[in-house]
């Protein structure tokens, strides 16, 4: 008997050892709380989607480091309990990523959103402008005053180019359209996204969007007071039954297979992976019964033309606030660019710093 | 002309709105210091309040007894003060900040299933006679509960602070914890209901942001107007009605900070966000020259906590 409950043993151990030999451990490092139904939340939906499409994998988290030698703390952590890859998530991690990576060369490292590479670490993130260039198109055409409200945490590039795309887009389909822009100084700041988006309705937006955290706070103002909204980050549709226009949504999950994959196979490429409308790592979300079909089609149609390249976001003329050009007529923002962004284009009210 | 008043009148609804949670947090604060006790943790009360409020407002879909779960949720947090500072002597500064951060982590805690949930909110006076009324109805209709609740809660504190005897006896055991014990009464007693209701009225706070002004739970919401309620405490003097000027000055400056960005003013954003702040801290300093002998209505057992925090 004794000697059955042995082998027993021996053979359950050697099959969990079997099992976690063949797992691969992938960790990530989120600057905000997973739950933020926002920017964290969509790299944890990714991260939740990688654990249910793949056997072979094992992943875990930490939640709210911030960007200082903490994450460095944190990345060593995860190495030494056998992390192969690492997901630093926040913009502000890189510096550190950079240099755990050299340390450890055999360790893989995606980082979210930087324009710096090592050996063993690339950079992955996607064009989200594009989607948010397309909810513009939908809220110019949808706007009775021509007046759209964004409401905006810092003024860094991602920020920028969304601001200014959604701008565009609008600006394409009904030149009359001008975007106010209020900061709140503030990823999270629930009261103040509340507040600002009554002060733009007041002053005359009919459709209001942002990027913040969360777009719950600013959707559900809107839809109180009767407004349109154009959501960011996750879909908050539900918030907004009468006033949802269309949101520009991340869809992490395949992306960060892909890399995973790439990590465990040998393909690794030490580059700056950029999802788009294509690859479907940044997307349009379902339109709200607000928009017509007729509109509806019209997004699409533009939608297609920049998922075969026929047309551009970043494509001349584009104009500064005062007026001033900026890309030339036939020239197009590169890339690196369009990642460094530092200026708000024409119809634009706000001031950057 | 009327434009002009409009706009004024926006901006005076859309402070009331910024301050009322800041508002019952001060009266709530105030009374507890008038009992010699200074809690700093009423912002991880004010969490928790949000929290559980915004919670059971989720699960029951009756956001009336979100509101009482807030105050519930604070004033249990509050007992942690109170056990730590009355019960075994410890620090009160020290104890309030383990409170502020214990209420932090509750909440961010036990909140996380909650997130993105939708609520019903208390609604507002839309509807009623008061919206039917010429140029002001527009403006006090939207006015929800919790604003109505705070407002009336001033003159309710005021009486019993300063009309009632056991009003009395909690404003002298805040001058002199001897003269109540004279009196043949427990100044602890006092101590203890003056640390409940400051938690009352914080996770009151907690819920008249996430049920009633937001609908929503986002971890850390109250970003740091908790502790701007316990300093415009001293703003207010320690009195309840002088708390509605103080609270509103920290709600118009945070209005004013939006408005004018939404009007296009050519000022950097970066100098308006410190509106909120420099204001109150502005009127402090003007407000208490020449007040520095009396020390502007302190109450004087209060001077103890400090002293002993050297």
């Amino acid at each position: 008997m004794k000697k059955v409950i042995r082998t027993l043993l021996a053979t359950s151990i050697l099959a969990i050892s079997v099992q976690a030999a063949a797992e691969t451990k992938v960790g990530f490092i989120y600057v905000g709380p997973k739950s933020d139904y926002g920017y964290n939340y969509a790299q944890d939906q990714g991260r939740l989607y990688m654990e249910e499409h793949m056997d072979d994998v094992e992943t875990l988290y930490f939640e709210n480091i911030p960007e200082n030698a903490d994450v460095q703390r944190v990345m060593e952590r995860m190495v030494r309990s056998g992390v192969e890859v690492v997901f630093p998530t926040s913009y502000g991690y890189l510096d550190h990523a950079l240099k755990v990576a050299e340390k450890y060369p055999d360790v893989h490292f995606a980082h979210s959103g930087g324009l710096k590479t090592s050996d063993n670490l690339m950079t992955y993130f996607a064009e989200i402008d594009q989607a948010m260039y397309l909810a513009g198109v939908a809220a110019g055409l949808t706007t009775g005053t021509n007046q759209l409200g964004f409401i905006a945490a810092h003024p860094i590039p991602q920020v920028l180019r969304n601001i200014n795309a959604f701008t565009r887009g609008a600006q394409s389909v009904n030149p009359e359209v001008t975007t106010s822009v209020i900061w709140t100084s503030s990823w999270s700041d629930p009261t103040r996204e509340a507040e600002a988006a009554e002060a733009l309705i007041s002053g005359g937006a009919d459709v209001l969007t942002g990027h913040v955290d969360s777009p719950i706070n600013y959707v559900q103002v809107a839809e109180r007071r009767g407004v349109y909204s154009v959501g960011y980050h996750a879909d908050a549709s539900q918030f907004a039954p009468k006033g949802w226009l269309v949101g520009a949504i991340w869809n992490w999950g395949p992306m960060m297979i892909d890399i995973v994959n790439s990590a465990k196979d040998g393909s690794w490429k030490s580059e700056h992976l950029r999802g788009d409308l294509l690859t479907e790592a940044a997307k349009l979300s379902d339109f709200g019964s607000a928009v017509s079909e007729e509109d509806q089609q019209t997004v699409l149609d533009r939608q297609k033309a920049i998922m075969n390249e026929e047309f551009r976001v970043w494509a001349g003329p584009v104009f500064g606030q005062d007026g001033t050009v900026i890309v030339e007529e036939g020239d197009t923002m590169t890339l690196e660019e369009t990642e460094k962004m530092d200026f708000l284009v024409q119809g634009v009210q706000g001031r950057l710093k | 002309m009327e434009y002009f008043a409009t706009e004024l009148l926006t901006l005076l609804f859309a402070a009331l709105r910024s301050a009322t949670p800041v508002l019952a947090v001060v009266l709530g604060e105030a009374m507890t210091q008038r009992s010699g006790v200074i809690n700093l943790g009423v912002e991880g009360q004010m969490l928790l309040g949000a929290m559980t409020g915004f919670a059971v407002a989720s699960v029951t879909g009756d956001p009336w007894l979100g509101v009482m779960a807030a105050c519930f949720a604070g004033i249990a947090l509050s007992m942690v003060h109170a056990i730590l500072v009355l019960g075994c002597g410890a620090n009160q500064i020290a104890s309030g900040v383990a409170v502020l951060i214990l209420g932090g982590g509750l909440s961010a805690y036990y909140g996380t299933p909650f997130v993105g949930d939708k609520i019903d909110t208390l609604g507002n006076l839309n509807h009623t006679f008061v919206s039917d009324i010429p140029l002001l109805g527009q403006f006090l209709g939207p006015i929800t509960p919790t604003v109505l609740i705070t407002l009336l809660a001033i003159p309710a504190i005021s009486i019993f602070l300063f009309r009632t005897r056991t009003g009395l006896r909690w404003r002298s055991t805040g001058e002199s914890q001897d003269i109540t014990r004279n009196l043949g009464h427990n100044p602890v007693h006092y101590q203890l209901a003056a640390i409940a209701f400051g938690g009352l009225m914080s996770g009151f706070a907690g819920a008249a942001l996430a049920v009633d002004y937001t609908a929503n739970w986002v971890e850390g919401m109250t970003a740091g107007r908790g502790l701007v309620a316990v300093g415009l405490v001293i703003v207010a003097r320690w009195n309840p009605w002088y708390a509605l000027p103080a609270a509103l000055l920290f709600g118009a400056s945070e209005a004013l900070n939006l408005k004018l960005q939404s009007w296009g003013v050519n000022i950097s954003p970066y100098l308006l966000a410190t509106l909120p702040y420099m204001i109150p801290l502005s009127v402090l300093m003007l407000s208490y020259r020449g007040l520095r002998a009396s020390g502007g209505g302190m109450p004087a057992g209060l001077s103890v906590v400090f002293q002993s925090a050297r």
